[in-house]
């Protein structure tokens, strides 16, 4: 009888303990998420535990977005259960990464990025650093401190068990073989089309003082690219290059989950929604973070941050908390952090479209270190000192820069490897356009004391001393030096895209970048992308434009080369006592323009004559001169090329126009100034020497 | 603080009676720099003078315009108008020392001294002053390379705390001990070249050392008189650039220019009345002593051979300590 009970008890017990736990995991899969994201919180040992591969899947929650539904299309899932060890300025994590597999064919290897290898004395960055300079360090000599490491001491592939042991660095971009930054990881068997895979990676991370925006600095830590990155299968091949000295990211969206342990004295402030935070036993806490629809995760702390975080910006899908960390001495800018912040939001939901995610959190990072100016997703980094005249708006234009990276490579997540102008350049287009019409179109930059630089005077001023060292469209890490890097990408792009407006108009080119953002966001967009959008929306063939522009390196450099007047009679001598009214006198007047660049362009001329007359021409640009000729009862005053000013990339404003009669004001009015220094500098040698 | 009044209002007194020496010694600065920006000038006129764009630097202040016109080849390599700058820097420092023995004449005669008294003072001491020179600017630069490699030193190990003011505030506070030990430093080579000249002294280490003495036996007066000078100085500066700045409208070139001149000049007149200070300090304090002569007793003489007795000279008595 017992026999009998027990042969039906053991198997009852068994088909109902099986039945609730698949029932759990099933829930799990595909729970809603804000539950699957309180699980993370709550339950941080089931949240790295993997799965069966045919068990796993991406989350598609919506915690930290103003959507019902996902708005990418989610390749990855990033759980990470990371300690950070303040004092040693040491990672040691678990992250557990489920792969999607969209790209339509078997995957038998995943490569992945191991960035903070970079900042080592023989890696890519620091050599390309040493030759090219970056915007960090010299490396003038090799300090300790400086040094980085990331090793993924272990890596198991779900279903597919320990391939630690397989792992290898590979160099697609230059063969340099002491670079460490990608290791690549064949697996054992092929991943299929739509399927999942889960990989279980144990990493140990050195971090170095503040380089490229990663690193800690005195007791301060950004916490930025510090995890082993799956790279990107693009075009039908894993895109996956090493770090450079001049190239950033590039990432597929998805769904991160990441767990700090920090010293509890620190205040931290990171991408995504704060889950929770948890003090325990030992002096350190557990926070957790959820972020949807981003491709990268960045997080900082430091024990002295003062927190604005209870402002709130009305966005078109919903509200945006912006959190605001601060250093204690710079407490005092909080308001014009907090007031750009919040008119860059308006501006680019009303110029390119909505903010999805629930928070921007802006990070004011140590004084000193490199880490100013970063952007990663729902989190930028800004760039002040504790002295910041008003009219000085550095810290508006990195906040409002870094922002703008929300748009044009957060949501619009362009290969900066290979197309960095298409996020830096596209950003500092966005940026002049912001800025201007915040801060007024020539004080966007520098308002102080008389003194005044608009954004787009300094965009194009960092273009036209590189103007003929690169194109536009090329690989980052391609460039002939930092500055040409720089000028190039950064300003000449800018400058490109101000240029394009005044050929397309500005209401064409406004519903062309929305266009663009709103058709490519949450994408990886190529250049030829972007360059149709333009064409389509302006309803032009504008090849001729960016194959000069963008594709190649032509300079654009037209001159008004001469101006001449003289009177139609001039054989006709005065007769003795005759007295000629000028206001009679009909003059031949010409005026020769020439093309001293290689990039071809039609151009509107001004000629003002000194009746007051203005007269428009137009030329072609093709040939390398043109004149025009008139006979008129007034002599040519001035001509001038682009009279409205809408060509940015002309590399020589001086030689656009030209007066008959000059006028020296301008040249003694600087000689001016270089007077009184040079007076003022040698009454004080006089006053201390002698 | 009578005293440093004392002090003050002395050498106030003789910049005011000798005027001229700051308005030539303005002037001579003024030609030179012309001179020196020339370079400079002659390229901004060639890329800035039939160009429109340049319309900008006139109505207001366009940085940019200037960036691209210093960025254009055709305005040439900035070392040119750098260098010739430097060089009239140099000019103006020698003449300087060539001229500043006459000021200190003038400054301690109780008359207008005549321009050949005063060519004199600067020809009799131009190598006696050179040689002064070379010692102060020496103790200069060694008191001056070791403060501020101190300072440097300090604001380092205070850049790595995490307080951010405190390397500012480190390097202002030495800043400040830097300036007080210049200072210090500079009374004591003025009174070193006030002795030289007016007591005519051939050793010049003679002088350093009388300079040196008298400096530290009354540092606190001196002290207090050239800081209280020098903060002079600061307020005429900074008025100075306020008032081009916000008086001057963007356009008005000469308006920018006369404005900048006087500033200029009344910035000389703080150095001269420090000057002065030494001046009236020597002559309070440093003057030695006239010992009186013993009176000659006549001896008795053949009344036939007596005239009449040696008059005294009249030697001015010393001042009396205070």
């Amino acid at each position: 009888m017992k026999m009998r009970w027990l042969i039906v008890f053991f198997p009852v017990v068994s088909v109902v303990l099986i039945s609730l736990l698949v029932k759990e995991d099933a829930a799990n899969a595909t729970a809603p998420q804000g539950a699957a994201a309180a699980s993370v919180a709550t339950s941080p040992k089931k949240s790295l535990s993997a799965k069966n591969p045919e068990e796993v899947t991406i989350p598609d929650t919506t915690l930290a977005i103003n959507s019902s539904t996902p708005m990418s299309q989610r390749i990855v899932h990033y759980e990470i259960d990371a300690h950070y060890d303040a004092t040693r300025h040491i990672i040691d994590g678990n992250e557990v990464l489920t792969y999607h597999n969209l790209t339509g064919q078997p995957l038998d290897h995943f490569p992945f990025h191991l960035y903070q290898n970079a900042f080592q004395p023989k890696a890519t960055w620091v050599r390309e650093a040493k030759l090219i300079g970056s915007r960090d360090t010299t490396y003038d000599k090799w300090e300790e401190k400086e040094y980085g490491s990331e090793d993924i001491k272990r890596i198991e592939v779900v279903g597919q068990g320990d391939l630690t042991s397989k792992l290898h660095y590979i160099q697609p971009d230059d063969g340099n073989k002491d670079d460490k930054t990608v290791v690549d990881l064949p697996l054992l068997k092929p991943i299929a089309p739509g399927a999942y895979v889960q990989f279980k990676i144990a990493f140990h991370e050195q971090m170095p003082e503040t380089q490229a925006r990663s690193g800690w600095k005195r007791d301060f830590v950004l916490g930025g690219q510090w995890f082993p990155k799956v790279g990107v299968w693009w075009h039908g091949a894993w895109n996956c290059h090493q770090y450079h000295a001049m190239t950033e990211f590039f990432a597929d969206f998805g769904v991160y989950d990441v767990k700090l342990t920090v010293p509890q004295f620190e205040v931290v402030g990171a991408s995504g929604v704060k889950v929770s935070e948890v003090n325990n036993s030992d002096q350190t806490k557990t926070l957790a973070y959820h972020g949807d629809d981003i491709h990268d995760f960045a997080w900082t702390a430091s024990p002295r941050y003062k927190v604005k975080d209870d402002s709130v910006f009305q966005g078109q899908m919903g509200p945006v908390r912006m959190i605001i960390l601060m250093q204690p001495a710079h407490w005092s800018q909080l308001e014009r952090h907090e007031k750009i912040l919040r008119e860059s939001l308006d501006h680019f939901e009303r110029w390119y479209g909505p903010y999805p995610y629930k928070t921007i959190t802006l990070v004011d990072t140590e004084p000193g270190s490199a880490a100013e100016g970063m952007e990663y997703p729902t989190f930028i980094t800004g760039g002040t000192s504790w002295f910041m005249p008003g009219g000085l708006y550095l810290p508006e234009v990195v906040v409002e820069h870094e922002f703008g990276h929300q748009y044009w490579y957060g949501m619009v997540a362009t290969n900066e490897f290979e197309d960095a102008w298409m996020d830096e350049g596209i950003n500092s287009y966005s940026e002049v356009k912001v800025l201007d019409s915040i801060l007024g179109p020539n004080t966007s930059f520098i308002n102080l004391a008389g003194i005044t630089l608009g954004e787009r005077e300094e965009q194009r001023l960092s273009y036209i001393g590189v103007a003929d060292d690169d194109p536009i469209a090329q690989n980052a890490y391609g460039y002939y030096s930092g500055n040409s890097y720089a000028g190039i990408t950064y300003g000449k792009t800018a400058s490109v895209l101000l240029t394009l407006e005044g050929i397309i108009g500005q209401d064409t080119m406004d519903r062309a970048m929305r266009t663009y953002f709103m058709k490519y966001r949450f994408t990886h967009p190529t250049k030829e992308d972007f360059l149709k959008t333009v064409e389509d929306v302006s309803g032009k063939d504008l090849r001729w434009y960016f194959n000069q522009a963008i594709y190649g390196s032509p300079v654009l450099d037209y001159e008004v080369a001469e101006l001449n007047s003289s009177p139609v009679n001039w054989y006709e001598e005065k007769k003795s006592g005759e007295k000629k009214n000028d206001k009679d006198t009909v003059y031949q007047s010409t005026v020769w323009l020439r093309r001293k660049g290689d990039f071809l362009m039609p151009v509107e001329l001004q000629i003002n004559f000194d009746n007051g007359e203005k007269v428009r021409e137009h030329w072609d640009g093709q040939s390398r001169w043109t004149k025009f000729s008139y006979q008129k009862k007034a002599k040519v005053e001035s001509a001038e090329i682009d009279p409205d000013h809408k060509i940015l990339i002309d590399r020589n404003d001086f030689n656009n126009s030209q007066t008959a009669e000059p006028d020296g004001r301008p040249a003694r009015k600087v000689s001016n100034y270089w007077l009184f220094l040079t007076q003022w500098v040698a009454q004080f040698v006089a006053w201390w020497a002698v | 603080m009578t005293e440093n009044r004392g002090l003050l209002s002395g050498g106030w007194a003789m910049v005011t009676h000798n005027k001229r020496y700051i308005f030539w010694f303005w002037l001579l600065n003024m030609t030179l720099a012309e001179f020196g920006t020339a370079a400079f000038r002659n390229q901004a006129h060639a890329v800035l003078d039939q160009s429109l764009y340049s319309d900008k630097l006139v109505h207001g202040f366009n940085l940019s315009v200037l960036i691209e016109m210093v960025a254009r080849p055709e305005f040439g390599p900035t070392k040119a108008p750098t260098m010739a700058a430097v060089y009239f820097i140099t000019l103006f420092f020698i003449t300087t020392a060539l001229f500043l023995p006459g000021v200190f004449q003038g400054y301690a005669a109780n008359y207008r001294l005549p321009r050949d008294e005063f060519f004199r003072a600067c020809g009799r001491n131009l190598w006696r002053f050179i040689r002064l020179l070379i010692v102060a600017d020496i103790v200069l630069g060694i008191v001056c390379g070791i403060l501020f490699g101190i300072e440097g030193a300090l604001v380092k190990k205070a850049g790595d705390s995490t307080n951010e003011l405190l390397s500012f505030e480190v390097h202002m506070i030495t800043l400040a001990i830097i300036f007080l030990a210049m200072t210090v430093t500079r009374i004591w080579f003025d009174l070193a070249e006030v002795d030289l000249v007016l007591s005519d002294q051939n050793a010049v280490r003679r002088s350093i050392a009388t300079g040196f003495r008298s400096a530290f036996s009354a540092l606190g007066r001196l002290l207090a008189s050239y800081v209280l000078i020098t903060v002079v100085a600061a307020v005429v500066l900074i008025g100075g650039l306020w008032a081009w700045m916000h008086m001057v409208p963007a356009s008005s070139v000469w308006g920018a220019f006369w404005v900048g001149q006087l500033t200029l000049l009344l910035l000389l007149i703080p150095r001269f009345w420090q000057r002065g200070v030494a001046v009236a300090y020597y002559q309070q304090r440093m003057l030695v002593p006239a010992v009186r002569p013993e009176p000659i007793i006549p001896e008795p003489v053949p009344a036939a051979v007596v005239s009449s007795p040696s008059p005294i000279p009249n030697i001015p008595a010393a001042p009396q300590e205070s």
